[in-house]
């Protein structure tokens, strides 16, 4: 064995408490961010089962904001006041086809966002809920991981609401009275064109894979339904309204509403009226596409998900070569404020990493800094006896990355055993932010092998950065200090 | 044969405000193969020389010639290198490696210069040393495990090992008791006359003076004295 290694290795034995502090310290960090690192990938996961398998799918297109530099999500625009309504996206049509030319498309399908109060008939309690207003055709395709519990699903031309479990479980206890299919629900929708009520049947109760809270927030509807809750034009060649049913839809008051006999309206109704002039609704979404009705969202499911990058950027620079005012992301611009909430907690981490980083690296250097003052009349006698200063810096640094690795593999077997009683332990998570952040609704923990590798890697950085202050001041050790030292 | 050469040379210390002369223009030549003590008390700028002469310090001004070539402008590569090839050490404080046996602390200055020796031979030349110095028992024994004599022993076959032609030692028997000190002043002696090694020591032990060939006496920084006793091994 070289003898610098010799001496590095004799010297940590030999200096056994400080090896310690300095490797224990290093242990801790790496249990920290192998811990942290873990929670972060479960969550990664656990989004991608929760988001991109249940509604958002692969990459998500909408339209564009008015307001420079705001962005728009399946949950609307997030400006602030959030007095802007949800773009409408241009071009439908177009992109669709163009979408579905493309072999990576597994499958695309249209959505509108809305918002609802949810009532029963005779019923004073509410219950909010966000409608998303699909194509049911198309749009099962693309979510596979949501399955039937009971009822069944929309059919094509069919007015009514899907809901999940949890949707109908959180119905009954705002409503205070048992919700089934079958039910007739009102749903009161607040969009550009006023206050619109519309009343939907409930069809099929879903429920999904992912185990979240979240979904249960949400409702599946028709795709006309949304449109008037949200004051969106139905269809721009089919849906032509009578004056009188214009007026009710472009409703602002509750006296409008329910001053006339009938208090409420189907598409069905919508659709059977013909009156030749067009309704002002048509006239606010002029871009909007006349053969499919007008939609807020366009999702795209990939055969592959790890080309969704490629497909955003590749669908922009298209959209953008066309001159299409609609912006391709995705899933976390998709699910907007939900995501945001996970970036978040990632920077949170990776600050209190860096942190941690940092006074790792205070510590082990002002332990290394001692370490040399104490040794600078071996160090000095080394220089006397010939040891040129390349000799002396990489003593230290063997004996630097040796305690680090060391003790960075020992940080990951417990951070291992840690994971293990994690997992055993079952954290449930306590609200849906915690959900979000663990995946489902139990914290089940799962560390990859990457993980360990940046975690050493990061741990043989910490002890490269440590150990080049001390090494400076070894370095500057005069080999007369031989003479000096008792 | 002049081995070292010292021309008006004056070492100053910065201490604080003021400035310490430690050497005031000294000037000496030491021949090769001598046995030489510098002597004088505590302050006189012994070690200060010994230094200068160890290329492990500079002079403010003058010059320092090891055979014939001065060390001024030397890098600090090329003045390790000559450490290394020319000059071996013996501290008042042993300073032996802690973490290193006997054995190894011997081999130490073989493994540090550019020309290396193969391990067999190394192997063979380090226990030559070792049965010299009388230390065969204690071959694998760290230095915590041995007496200062002993260690000081160790000191002596390792300053030798790279077979420099000068040996320096800064009061070698300051940290022994008598017995023991004249005992290694003896076995530097003979190793004086068999391997005809410039032995240049600082002491301040008027016994010791006694056994040197050529001694320098400082006080205050300069040369007071510069007394030959014998000539030099070799030239006998």
């Amino acid at each position: 064995m070289p003898v610098l290694i010799r001496i590095a290795f004799r010297n940590l034995r030999e200096h056994m408490s400080k090896s310690i502090i300095i490797g224990s310290l290093i242990a801790l960090g790496v249990i920290i961010i192998v811990l942290g690192n873990s929670l972060i990938d479960t969550a990664e996961r656990g989004v991608h089962s929760m988001f991109i398998d249940n509604y958002t799918g692969d990459v998500f297109i909408s339209g564009v904001s008015k307001t420079p530099g705001v962005s728009v999500s399946l949950f609307g625009v997030t400006s602030p006041g959030d007095n802007e309504t949800t773009p409408l996206i241009p071009e439908y049509d177009a992109i669709a086809s163009h979408l579905r030319e493309d072999p990576r498309v597994g499958a695309v399908a249209g959505q509108l966002t809305g918002m609802g109060l949810v009532t029963l008939e005779g019923n004073d309690n509410r219950t909010m809920s966000f409608l998303f207003g699909v194509d049911p055709s198309i749009y099962p395709d693309l979510f596979r991981d949501t399955f039937l519990v009971e009822g069944r699903y929309l059919k094509t031309g069919e007015e009514g609401i899907v809901v999940s479990r949890g949707w109908l479980k959180n119905a009954e206890k705002a409503l205070k009275t048992p919700v089934k299919v079958g039910d007739k629900l009102i749903v009161n929708g607040f969009g550009r064109g006023g206050f619109k009520i519309r009343e939907v049947s409930i069809v099929g109760v879903v429920d999904f894979n992912a185990e979240t809270e979240g979904m249960d927030m949400i409702a599946w509807s028709n795709a006309d339904t949304v449109r008037i809750l949200s004051g969106v034009d139905v269809s721009a060649e089919d849906v032509v309204l009578s004056r009188e049913q214009t007026a009710l839809l472009d409703a602002k008051s509750e006296e409008d509403i329910f001053g006339a006999s009938e208090s409420t309206m189907d598409a069905a109704s919508a659709r059977s009226a013909a009156p030749s002039s067009p309704s002002p609704v048509q006239g606010a979404a002029p871009a909007a596409s006349k053969a499919g009705g007008s939609w807020h969202f366009l999702l795209v499911r990939l055969k592959d998900s790890r080309q969704a990058e490629a497909f955003t950027a590749e669908t922009n620079a298209w959209l953008t070569g066309k001159g299409i005012a609609a912006r391709a992301g995705g899933w976390k611009a998709a699910a907007g404020p939900f995501a945001q909430s996970i970036e978040v907690v990632r920077i949170v981490f990776y600050v209190a990493v860096l942190i941690l980083a940092i006074v790792a690296v205070i510590i082990i250097m002002n332990t290394l800094v001692i370490s040399v003052i104490e040794r600078t009349g071996e160090i000095g006698t080394m220089r006397a006896l010939g040891a040129q200063k390349p000799f002396v810096w990489l003593m230290f640094l063997v004996e630097t990355l040796t305690i680090t690795v060391v003790f960075g593999v020992i940080g990951i077997a417990l951070a291992m055993a840690a994971v293990g009683v994690i997992n055993l332990i079952r954290i449930p998570a306590a609200n849906f932010f915690t959900q979000i952040l663990f995946g489902g609704k139990v914290l089940r923990l799962a560390v990859s092998p990457m993980s360990f590798v940046s975690t050493l890697l990061m741990v043989a950085g910490v002890g490269l950065v440590s150990h080049l202050y001390p090494v400076i001041v070894a370095l500057k050790v005069p080999p007369v200090r031989a003479m000096q030292s008792e | 044969m002049t081995i070292i050469e010292l021309k008006d040379v004056r070492k100053v210390y910065p201490l604080g405000k003021v400035s310490v002369q430690a050497v005031r223009g000294v000037s000496f030549a030491i021949e090769k193969g001598d046995f030489i003590s510098i002597a004088g008390p505590s302050g006189s700028g012994k070690s200060t020389i010994l230094n200068l002469i160890g290329c492990i310090d500079t002079p403010t001004s003058g010059i320092v010639e090891i055979e014939g070539v001065s060390t001024a402008g030397h890098t600090d590569r090329e003045l390790t290198q000559l450490r290394h090839d020319t000059i071996g050490f013996i501290f008042q404080s042993f300073n032996l490696i802690p973490v290193l046996d006997v054995y190894e602390n011997i081999e130490f200055p073989l493994l540090m210069g550019d020309g290396r020796m193969a391990k067999s031979q190394r192997r063979e030349w380090v226990d030559s040393l070792i049965v010299e110095v009388g230390l065969e028992q204690w071959r694998r024994h760290k230095p915590n495990e041995l007496s200062g004599g002993q260690r000081q022993r160790v000191a002596i076959a390792r300053a030798l090992v790279a077979r420099p032609k000068i040996v320096l030692a800064d009061e070698p028997t300051a940290n022994l008791d008598s017995k023991t000190g004249e005992q290694i002043i003896s076995l530097m002696k003979k190793i004086n006359r068999e391997l005809e090694t410039t032995f240049i020591f600082s002491t301040h032990d008027a016994n010791i003076v006694g056994i040197a060939d050529h001694v320098i006496r400082l006080v205050d920084g300069e040369v007071v004295e510069n007394t030959r006793v014998a000539a030099p091994a070799g030239a006998r």
